[in-house]
């Protein structure tokens, strides 16, 4: 490992502790939500934005894929989506958490968790996909464009769906007229930005060891391993 | 000693699971190098 390498990810390791910290103690607690469930905005909201970076690297891979037919950027795409699906999950599981606190239900057929249930199963559809072809050309050609078109559907149900219909969901920092609406205290502020940097770098590593394990089992298959 | 429900516990379980997390990329970060090492 280089030493640069190393101190990223001691940054990365402090970062993160003071994230938690300042979530739990620097941050003023919301007014107009139960208790303490405010504060779970610092890791959900992370988590939800993780998921869009995500499958956003999914397509930019996909389309280098049909490109250059390059199976390294075959691998890159799955890694990207296979993390999305992770963080999608993750986001998923806080708001419901977050949903049973304020509203005493884990699932409340509000339209942002339906839009993320849809969500999550078109990528899952995605791991379907590349399991049901065992050809390696051929599986990336038809997942690269399974991607393309899950990439479509992606900005409605994150972005336009929830902001159409009613919602149970709390306000978002981006308002329907798509103004930026920073209604948060700025503390609130402070270490929502900063959770997001740390979730950002997260998703970096992890990002980077799945790509380096594909690119490792291709040189092995390609070595006749 | 604080109370059980304080914030203050759930604030070392979630540093706690965060430390979790980050051993676990460590070790496979570690394997990995040593894998890339390994092959030619």
């Amino acid at each position: 490992m280089t030493k640069t390498k190393k101190a990223s990810l001691a940054l990365l390791f402090l970062w993160f502790c003071v994230v938690i910290w300042a979530a739990f103690f620097y941050a003023p607690k919301a007014a107009g939500f139960k208790g303490e469930s405010s504060r779970i905005v610092f890791f959900h909201v992370p988590q939800a934005w993780v998921a869009v970076l995500a499958f956003c690297v999914n397509l930019v891979a996909s389309l280098r894929y049909l490109r250059h037919r390059n199976l390294l950027d075959d691998a890159r795409a799955a890694a990207a989506a296979r993390l999305g699906l992770l963080f999608a999950v993750l986001a998923t599981v806080s708001g419901s958490l977050f949903a049973k606190v304020m509203w005493g239900s884990f699932w409340n057929w509000d339209p942002r968790e339906v839009s993320i249930a849809i969500l999550l199963l078109i990528y899952a559809a995605y791991f379907a996909l590349r399991q049901a072809v065992s050809d390696p050309e051929r599986r990336g050609s038809l997942a690269a464009a399974y991607a393309i078109l899950a990439f479509v559907t992606m900005p409605f149900l994150v972005f336009v769906v929830p902001r159409i219909y009613w919602s149970l969901h709390p306000d978002t920092i981006i308002s329907a007229q798509g103004s930026v609406k920073v209604q948060m205290h700025p503390r609130m502020f402070q270490v929502l930005v900063g959770s997001l940097l740390g979730f950002t770098g997260l998703f970096w590593w992890l990002y980077s060891l799945e790509v380096r394990l594909s690119r490792l089992r291709l040189r092995r298959e390609e070595g006749g391993e | 000693m604080p109370a059980p429900e304080s914030l203050f516990w759930v604030a070392a379980v979630t540093i706690g699971i965060w430390i979790g997390i980050f051993l676990y990329c460590l070790s496979l970060e570690r394997r990995l190098s040593k894998l890339e090492e390994e092959t030619p």
